[in-house]
């Protein structure tokens, strides 16, 4: 296990810099102007130069340098043994300014919109996984029954539905006819419920189909018939027994769901206008906020590789014949 | 499976512990909706409606506008009384003695004389700098210190240091007080030439970029960078508790596109002024959940409500279903231009750069029809450029009707005529008339504007045409290097007088994306800019833009921009009181107030 954490580890950055190249490519090849609001006044040509140069916009390999040795600390760790020239920078990863929100760090972007998906995402994913695993038990106890149609249906519904369908008709159902909760407010624990439920339904939809595959297969099994023949409870089959094997190709979909569930909830987050990272992804390519674009990259790349390492680690500790 | 539930267990856990930590403040006295977060808080550096909105609740100029009254005059604020010379050059202020910044200090004329020499400075990046170049002296400051930066920059490494960079900056500070026409005899006096007498000065002087930030908080987050010798501005300034601000407000908390609430600033000189005693500012990108947001009364205004439903919305509302949609005439109008340069991007020659064939793509546009059936808003349909009866005192042209006969005989004395009978118009050499490109972005309603237009071009004219859809950021790279043939376009403006949206068909300025560059416009604009009677500058000013509008055509007037805001009527509970119907729709947050 420790060899491949450390393995894993010194990939990293090297995984973070290839995605850094190729982001910063990318981006520097979008069209217009950066330093520019679209819809602001156009300023003399001395006042555009004099932004260019700020930021090294007028010089690629400079920028790409200069960012990568705020990004990676470098900077941080040359200023602090250094010591002499002043203080040090007050960011030990400097991901630099917004161009679009003038006032905000992307350090400062991120680490107000980051906390909020995750929490909205691993609310979706325990709430997808409630659903999921009730709905799969529930068929794959009555194949073929209405039981069954009935969760397999919604199951489809849910992966079906676009988010904003579903995130519109939950808002127009609970806070504006029924009065529960608020619109476009983000805080209260109320606030993440409908969000979350419009984001888990379809991970929920293929966590169903997973868990009813899976104990269909098992539940045919010797030892099952064997649990059942020496007087268990049908409960007790059913969740120790059956359920234990039948969830790990469930396991095994949960990292990378956690993943998408954290970064990929755009659309819900402008329907219940939640102040997650997802906007970012949309919004700073729009608006060619290359600071934007190239910190959320880093930060995206570097959580997508420790979230593999983890869900790795896990299902060795939870499966042990995987070596 | 114990191993698994322990883990989720260990989630939820913190999941509910993070969610019972997190909680929003209570509701203020008045909460608006802004559709996005601000652009910036700094005044010198912005240029969006909203920023503006939220800064004057915050800064104070010299004047404020009565934004009560029809016609938008300046009335004291720092400043208490002033004096125009007799060649209405100079300009004296007097500011209010009692007038402080939000930790005690005083705000004194040097703060005014440090604001403006801030917004000159090219590294600043004020949007707005051209507006500062009406002082005497400060276009040739910005220019001398732009090449006093060109100079540094291209020393060897070895004249570069801290101190050198240091020392420029005493010696622009130095030529700033010797060159540029701003005086401060006094701590309470200001006085200002300027190159030329302007007579909307005044009005200037109550917008955002000329309100004053304080020096002491500025210098702390600035640093001269060695290599470069320009100042750097960091960031965290404009935000509490940093922010030290001289309005009726200050910023208790912001948090990034979530929300912003503003508490009484207990140095204010004038208390009774402000009505609300905490102002909170929601964001809500998406405008179907901010309209829910309204109606579900998590907010008491809307400000600027744009969804394509508006006709909808103003239908419920005329038949009495509902009163909270508000719509205002705007200072604004949206147009399509015109590529005027003699040939295209891609080297063919440019139809659009004779003026009777965009005389005749005009009048062969139904505004109206347009207006109601697409638009289908309280949008006025436009044959002028500056919305009619926005600026006290100016006249706008007719303009170009919608005429098919003279549409066809315009394009004819082109020398477009349809010479094989196959319906296109071809030239004096057999070339049919090119499909016209239309450029638009994705957003709104301009892709179905463009298809209505391209039929009308079609039936009247002859000329196909095609809608090219480009992001934001594509079409502003495509206008700057006239790769289009036309393209949707708008414009707001900034300052009471009709130079606000003239300017921009002048052939030098940054803002013209047409390249349209015509000798008699930029005579009359130059005839008006030197004219001293103000009423003979506004005749003339009214004879410029008959010649744009009727002979020129560098752009065509689809419609005059309507705002739409939500907000209950102010004789209601819930409603608001104060806002401004004047064109230009300066809302000061400090007048609104929540009838309960």
């Amino acid at each position: 296990m420790i060899p491949l954490i450390l393995r894993r580890l010194i990939q990293l950055p090297l995984i973070v810099l290839a995605v850094y190249t190729v982001t910063f490519v990318l981006a520097w090849a979008l069209p217009g102007e950066a330093v520019l609001n679209d819809e602001g006044r156009q300023p003399p040509a001395e006042v555009l130069s004099a932004l260019r140069a700020r930021y090294h916009l007028d010089d690629p390999s400079r920028f790409y340098v200069e960012y990568l040795y705020r990004a990676s600390g470098l900077m941080w760790t040359v200023e602090s043994v250094k010591g002499a020239s002043g203080s040090p920078p007050d960011h030990v990863f400097d991901l630099g300014p917004s161009f679009r929100y003038e006032d905000w760090s992307v350090n400062e972007l991120i680490a107000s919109s980051l906390p909020v998906s995750i929490v909205l995402g691993l609310s979706a994913i325990i709430i997808a996984l409630a659903l999921g695993l009730g709905a799969g038990i529930i068929g794959a106890l009555r194949p073929n029954s209405l039981w069954d149609f009935a969760t397999l249906s919604v199951a489809l519904v849910g992966i079906s539905l676009p988010g904003f369908v579903i995130g519109t008709a939950l808002l127009l159902m609970f806070p504006v006819w029924l009065g529960i909760g608020s619109v476009g407010s983000w805080g209260r624990p109320a606030d993440i419920l409908l969000p979350a439920i419009t984001l888990s339904l379809p991970f929920a939809a293929y966590i169903a189909r997973l868990t009813r595959m899976g104990m269909l297969d098992v539940l045919n099994a010797d030892y099952i018939r064997t649990a059942r023949a020496k007087g268990l409870a049908p409960p007790a089959v059913i969740l120790k027994h059956a359920l234990k094997n039948a969830f790990l190709p469930v396991l095994s979909y949960l990292g990378p769901a956690c993943a998408m569930a954290m970064t990929g909830s755009f659309v819900v987050e402008r329907v219940f206008n939640v102040p997650g990272i997802g906007q970012h992804f949309v919004a700073a390519v729009k608006n060619k906020d290359l600071f934007v674009i190239m910190g959320v990259t880093l930060i995206y790349s570097t959580m997508l590789t420790l979230f593999n390492l983890a869900t790795d680690v896990l299902y060795r500790w939870v499966d042990p014949r995987i070596s | 499976m114990g191993r698994i539930l322990a883990v989720f267990s260990l989630i939820v856990a913190a999941l509910v512990g993070v969610a019972f930590t997190d909680r929003p403040s209570p509701r203020a006295d008045l909460t608006w909706i802004e559709p996005a977060d601000f652009n910036t808080l700094d005044p010198q550096r912005m240029s969006h409606l909203p920023d503006f909105r939220i800064a004057y609740a915050l800064f104070e100029g010299l004047l404020r506008w009565d934004t009560l009254s029809n016609d938008l005059h300046v009335v004291p604020a720092v400043a208490r009384s002033w004096e125009i010379s007799s060649d209405r050059l100079t300009y004296t202020f007097h500011l209010d003695p009692t007038a402080k910044w939000s930790n005690g200090d005083p705000v004194a004329s040097a703060d005014f004389a440090y604001t403006w020499q801030r917004a000159l400075m090219p590294e600043t990046g004020a949007d707005y700098i051209k507006l500062f170049h009406l002082i005497r002296g400060a276009r040739e400051f910005t220019e001398w210190r732009a090449a006093q930066l060109k100079a540094y920059a291209q020393r060897p490494e070895s004249e570069k240091s801290p101190a050198a960079a240091q020392s420029l900056r005493d010696q622009t500070d130095r030529h700033f007080r010797e060159t540029v026409a701003v005086a401060t005899p006094d701590d309470h006096t200001l006085s200002a030439t300027l190159v030329r007498p302007v007579p909307y000065f005044l009005d200037l002087c109550a917008f955002g970029p000329f309100m004053p930030v304080h020096p002491p908080t500025i210098e702390r987050f600035t640093d001269i960078d060695p290599h470069t010798a320009a100042l750097r501005q960091r960031q965290g300034w404009t935000k509490p508790p940093f922010l030290v601000c001289n309005g009726p407000y200050i910023v208790e908390r912001w948090r990034f596109k979530r929300e912003m609430r503003l508490a009484r600033n207990p140095y204010y000189r004038d208390p009774s002024l402000a009505r609300a005693d905490t102002l909170a500012v929601k964001f809500i990108e998406n405008q179907n959940t901010a309209l829910l947001a309204f109606q579900s009364g998590a907010a008491d205004w809307h400000s600027d409500l744009e969804v394509d439903y508006i006709g909808d919305l103003l239908a419920e509302s005329r038949a009495g279903r509902r009163d909270d949609v508000r719509a205002f005439d705007a200072f604004g109008t949206y147009f399509w231009s015109f590529n005027c340069t003699p040939r295209l991007a891609d080297g063919r020659e440019n139809p659009f750069h004779d003026p009777r064939v965009r005389r005749a793509f005009a009048l062969a546009v139904d505004k109206k029809a347009i207006v109601e059936q697409v638009r289908r808003g309280a949008e006025r349909p436009a044959t002028a450029f500056i919305p009619p009866g926005s600026i006290p005192g100016y006249h706008a042209p007719a303009g170009l009707p919608f005429d098919i006969a003279r549409a066809r005989a315009e394009l004819e004395a082109a020398g477009w005529i349809d010479r094989d009978s196959d319906g296109v118009p071809e030239n004096s050499a057999g070339v049919p008339f090119p499909t016209v490109e239309m450029l638009v972005t994705p957003v709104g309603s301009h892709k179905d504007v463009a298809q209505v237009l391209g039929r009308m071009w079609e039936s009247t004219l002859g000329i196909r045409s095609k809608v090219v859809i480009r992001e934001t950021k594509v079409y502003r790279a495509s206008l700057k290097q006239r790769d289009f043939m036309v393209a949707r376009g708008a414009w707001f403006g900034d300052y009471l007088d009709p130079t606000t949206f003239l300017d921009i068909h002048r052939s030098a300025d940054g803002n013209n994306d047409r390249g349209f560059s015509d000798a008699e416009y930029d005579r009359l604009m130059t005839v008006a800019g030197n004219e001293p009677d103000p009423a003979r500058r506004l005749l003339i000013l009214e004879e410029a833009e008959r010649y744009a509008m009727e002979d020129a055509l560098p752009v065509l007037p689809i419609w005059h921009y309507a705002q739409y805001y939500l907000a209950r009527p102010a004789d209601r509970i819930g409603g608001l009181r104060n806002l401004s119907a004047h064109p230009r729709l300066i809302q000061y947050p400090f007048l609104l107030e929540v009838a309960r």
